[in-house]
């Protein structure tokens, strides 16, 4: 763990218990996840519906606690945090921005309702006047005219419902903002101004941002990092033009055939797969993804895979392609 | 005739406390048999209601204001409930956008496909089952699923049941409203594989309408790009991508961030779709077009001929926009 | 890259900017609201109407009620409009005067009902685990309790107990239904991605319930509140009528207790019946309308759609 992470993750895994209040079934959410988000970074999660991502997320929130593994934030253990003023403190530096722009903004109250209340609870020292000014400030940052406060929610497209949503997280001058897809319900053409906008705080404002969502297009426009998630756990990691350009998991290898590109030729691959992802429940040990997989050997039906680095800063948990990576270079040295 | 679908100036209205608000502003197309043609727009556009006006499901404050349904040789505006049963999923179905919305949660699969096919005749019990397995096979589910739940599928294999539904029949047209938006990527291709396989072995016609245009730029023939409930494009899939006329879709292709090639800075188009209740005057898009002039804000384009496909836009009209460069790299079908 | 700046008008009516706070904002949309349709017009003005007659009554009607100096039996003259009782009373003074009783019961039983089953129903839904099951069986064991035998059963030990005892009886068998209604609507709420944001963003659960939660469900409080107020007053009369209330209060249903007494229909007075009966329906229809009103105000769905004359030109 460097000391310069903003936030490290350390075998996070939480659980889910299922069925009737006699079951005890377990639905594993994220299992045994570990990585790090760095200053200035915009680090992308991707995967599908199931994937864990949105629970990780939550977890880092503290909407959920971990059932086992930890967090650090600022070097320091999260699940240390008790006294109501650490919890605000800490819901400060790692606010959430939401999905649905239609659900995530109170309708009865003005726009300015959850900026104003931002402030109030995290600047304490801040007079009314002063918090005016400050929701205005951040407004401007996001976009939106100072002119917005006074509108209601209704009035505002959902490109500019987000926009507030984020005004609301900078009100509290956050290190590390949690965006849980916050573009996927919107237009295409109104995408690319949200996208601009994140990464124009992380340039300008030096917030980074743990972006997840399922589109791998957009996450290569933001983002700096990739971690790919599968069935609760990271199936590959690490800076996203390397990921994107030599992918080793078989997983991203379908993803990234799966994401339509008008521009290229159709690909047969992910016509085969019918992206069925698994619902984790008491798992056995293997590879969760050795049943899509076009390339599962033996091994992989009883060993879990781990992250392994497989090339410098990339790792990927996968039996087949750490098998390549410790044959490639024998083979550089024959020839 | 091998013309399935003629729609000619249809308009929907939204009646509305200060006057009624045009939802769909004259939109005419035709449609061959086993053609598959593609309906692109963003909220707001009218697209969906353009599907709801052909499939004759607008119910009140809505309502065809102008224009004709020709389907099969019969106006099906103006057609009662009654005799527009005779065509409902024997010659016409639709999918939906959300399987969990159209599907009823309380009925098994098997049960629904049940009730279809006895609301079109009197099948017999044997008929009904053999049926049933034969669509479910079609879609790629084991027909041991008609016993489940809506609840009980994953969210691929509820649209595939709702394909299998719309195929009971073997209809000649299936309209689809975004049947794949609920679906993660690699579901979504192949729901799209699967439904163009479809397509090409039973050959009946598709109208499928979609807020991604790179999601269908590979398997429609033709593609209606729509705005503010006018169509601003219409043509052939490859040329409307690999020469976008209309600023509106310049502005939507280049608003894909792509995975391959370079990384380069996007706009999107500022701005959002305007109030149809009080559209802007002139041209609908110039309040967000980057080419507007000041004769873009007076006067209201129609849809012109140029390079085989239609577009409204004045400047691209008299000449004084320049044509779109072909896209580099662009593939034939 | 640069950040782009503001993005051009929302779609949607443009509003103007105003610095009144939220509440009044609420209050004038009401009445713009109420003015635009024909229901909320209409009960509005018979509501507002029968609250005046309420709070003035001496300026109406200006008899004692309860005098019985009076002949017996007149019928309706310009002294008394509605003619006298079999005991010598001015009809019409009572009608006047028994409509304060009538409001008072509606609007009490109206608020403290509803009051009751926004405190159990959205704290029980809000809160969750054990204070929901023990809450919920609470409110399930009053619900499943037949409500108007219950009502006769607990009146008639109090042996005819005056207005407040009318009122306290009526909230608590009435409120459990409302309950349960507030908290289902409540539970679809919890999940709504905006109560997340409050509670991320550090705010205490009182304050959520309260000032997140509950003003979003408005337009179901006051549904609720519209509905108990009526039914108050059906229940109040029926009670007063079958001889469960005060006789001496001077009410509607006490009026009906005493025609029925006194065969009003089958002598020949039958205005003594049918007036306040006739008050009764018509208060009722008013709480009634509104309530219609309130649903299509907050339901644009429900809206009675009605062509305009005048078409937009595109």
């Amino acid at each position: 763990m460097t000391s310069t992470e903003l936030l490290r993750a350390e075998h996070l895994t939480r659980h889910f218990k299922i069925g009737g209040v006699l079951s005890r079934r377990t639905l594993h959410a994220v299992d045994d996840v570990s990585f790090g988000i760095g200053d200035r970074e915009i680090v992308a999660l991707a995967g599908e519906s199931g994937s864990g991502k949105s629970t990780i997320a939550r977890v880092l929130a503290r909407i959920y606690a971990p059932t086992s593994g930890e967090i650090y934030f600022e070097g320091k253990p999260v699940s240390a945090i008790r006294s109501r003023r650490d919890r605000l403190r800490y819901s400060g530096l790692v606010p959430m921005v939401f999905q649905d722009p239609f659900g995530s903004i109170n309708p009865v109250f003005r726009v300015q309702h959850g900026v104003l209340r931002s402030l109030k609870l995290h600047r304490p020292e801040l007079s009314a006047g002063q918090r005016r000014e400050e929701a205005e400030r951040v407004f401007e940052v996001v976009g939106l005219g100072a002119d917005m406060l006074e509108r209601f929610p209704h009035e505002l497209s959902g490109g500019q419902r987000q926009r507030v949503g984020f005004a609301q997280a900078l009100a509290m001058r956050p290190r590390l903002i949690l965006a849980d897809e916050p573009v996927s319900m919107l237009d295409v053409s109104i995408r690319i101004g949200l996208l601009n906008l994140m990464a124009g705080l992380r340039d300008a404002q030096g917030v980074s941002i743990l972006y997840i969502t399922h589109d791998i297009a957009s996450a290569r426009y933001v983002a700096d990092r990739l971690i790919v998630m599968y069935a609760g756990q990271i199936a590959e990691e690490g800076p996203i033009e390397e990921v994107l350009a030599h992918p080793k998991h078989p997983y991203t290898q379908l993803l990234l055939s799966a994401v339509p590109d008008p521009r290229a030729a159709l690909s047969v691959a992910a016509e085969t797969d019918r992206g069925e992802p698994p619902k984790v429940i008491d798992p056995a040990p293997g590879c969760r993804f050795r049943w899509r997989c076009p390339l599962a050997i033996d091994v992989c039906a009883q060993v879990t895979p781990v992250l392994a680095e497989l090339a410098p800063d990339h790792q990927a948990a996968c039996h087949v392609a750490r098998a390549e990576a410790a044959a490639a270079p024998a083979e550089k040295v024959e020839q | 005739m091998s013309e399935v679908l003629e729609v000619s100036g249809l308009s929907v209205d939204y009646a509305a406390d200060r006057g009624d608000v045009r939802a769909v502003d004259d939109v005419s197309f035709t449609l061959d048999r086993g053609e598959f043609l593609g309906i692109v727009g963003e909220s707001g556009c009218g697209k969906s209601t353009l599907l709801f006006a052909v499939a004759q499901l607008l119910s009140a404050p809505a309502r065809i204001a102008a224009g004709s349904v020709t389907f099969q040789g019969t106006n099906l505006v103006g057609l009662t409930d009654k005799q527009l049963s005779a065509v409902r999923w024997r010659d016409m179905s639709v999918v939906m956008q959300s399987a969990m919305n159209a599907l009823n949660p309380v009925k098994s699969i098997g049960a629904q496909f049940t009730d279809a096919m006895r609301a079109h005749g009197k099948p017999s019990r044997d008929e009904i089952a053999a049926r049933s397995a034969e669509v479910m096979r079609m879609v790629g589910i084991d027909p041991v699923h008609l016993g489940s739940y809506p609840h009980q599928l994953s969210g691929g294999m509820r649209q595939r049941s709702m394909i299998a539904m719309a195929m009971l029949f073997t209809p000649d047209l299936v309209i689809m409203d975004e049947p794949t938006s609920a679906l993660d990527v690699v579901a979504q291709r192949s729901l799209m594989a699967q439904i163009k396989e479809l397509q090409l072995s039973f050959g009946f016609a598709v109208i499928f309408v979609t807020h991604d245009m790179s999601l269908i730029s590979h398997f429609s023939d033709r593609l209606m790009v729509m705005y503010a409930g006018q169509v601003d494009e219409f043509g052939p899939t490859r040329t409307v991508f690999d020469r976008p006329q209309h600023p509106y879709t310049r502005g939507l292709l280049e608003a894909f961030p792509s995975i391959r090639g370079p990384k380069v800075p996007l706009k999107g188009i500022p701005g959002s779709p305007p109030d149809l209740a009080a559209p802007p005057a002139g041209c609908r898009f110039h309040p967000r077009c980057p080419y507007a002039v000041d004769r873009c804000a007076r006067v209201e384009p129609d849809l012109f001929e140029l390079d085989e496909a239609l577009v409204r836009c004045l400047r691209r009209e008299d000449g004084s926009l320049p044509a779109p460069a072909g896209q580099d790299g662009s593939m034939r079908r | 890259m640069s950040i782009p700046l503001s993005l051009g008008q929302p779609a949607g009516e443009p509003r103007r900017q105003s610095t009144f706070p939220a509440a009044s904002h609420a209050l004038a949309r009401m009445g713009r609201a109420v003015r635009s349709n024909r229901k909320a017009t209409v009960g509005t003005v018979l509501l507002v109407f029968f609250i005046l007659v309420a709070v003035f009554p001496g300026v109406i009607a200006h008899d004692n009620p309860s005098l019985d100096a009076y002949k017996p039996h007149l019928g309706p003259s310009t002294a008394h409009l509605l003619g006298t009782t079999a005991y010598g009373q001015d009809m019409f003074a009572q009608l006047v005067w028994g409509t304060r009783n009538v409001m008072i019961i509606a609007f009490t039983v109206g608020l403290a009902t509803t009051g009751i089953a926004v405190l159990v129903g959205v704290a029980a839904a809000y809160l969750g685990g054990l204070w929901d099951s023990s809450l919920g069986v609470l409110t399930d064991v009053l619900l499943v309790i037949p409500l108007f035998p219950l009502l006769i059963v607990i009146a008639a030990y109090a042996h005819g107990g005056g207005t407040l005892l009318l009122i306290v009886v009526i909230t608590v068998t009435s409120w459990s239904y409302t309950a349960r209604q507030l908290r289902a609507q409540a539970l679809t709420l919890r999940s709504r991605d905006f109560l997340q944001a409050a509670r991320v963003r550090g705010e205490r659960r009182l304050y959520i319930i309260v000032m997140e939660v509950i003003p979003t469900m408005t337009s179901l409080i006051v549904a609720s509140f519209l509905t108990n107020a009526l039914y108050a007053i059906l229940f109040a009369s029926s009670l007063q009528f079958i001889g469960l209330g005060d006789p001496d209060t001077v009410s509607w249903g006490t009026m009906l207790y005493w025609a029925q007494n006194n065969a009003a229909l089958q002598t020949g007075q039958a205005l003594w019946a049918i007036a306040p009966g006739a008050c009764i329906a018509v208060l009722g229809a008013a709480f009634a309308l509104l309530n219609y009103a309130f649903d299509e105000i907050g339901n644009p769905a429900l809206r009675p759609v009605r062509r305009s004359k005048r078409v937009r030109s595109a």
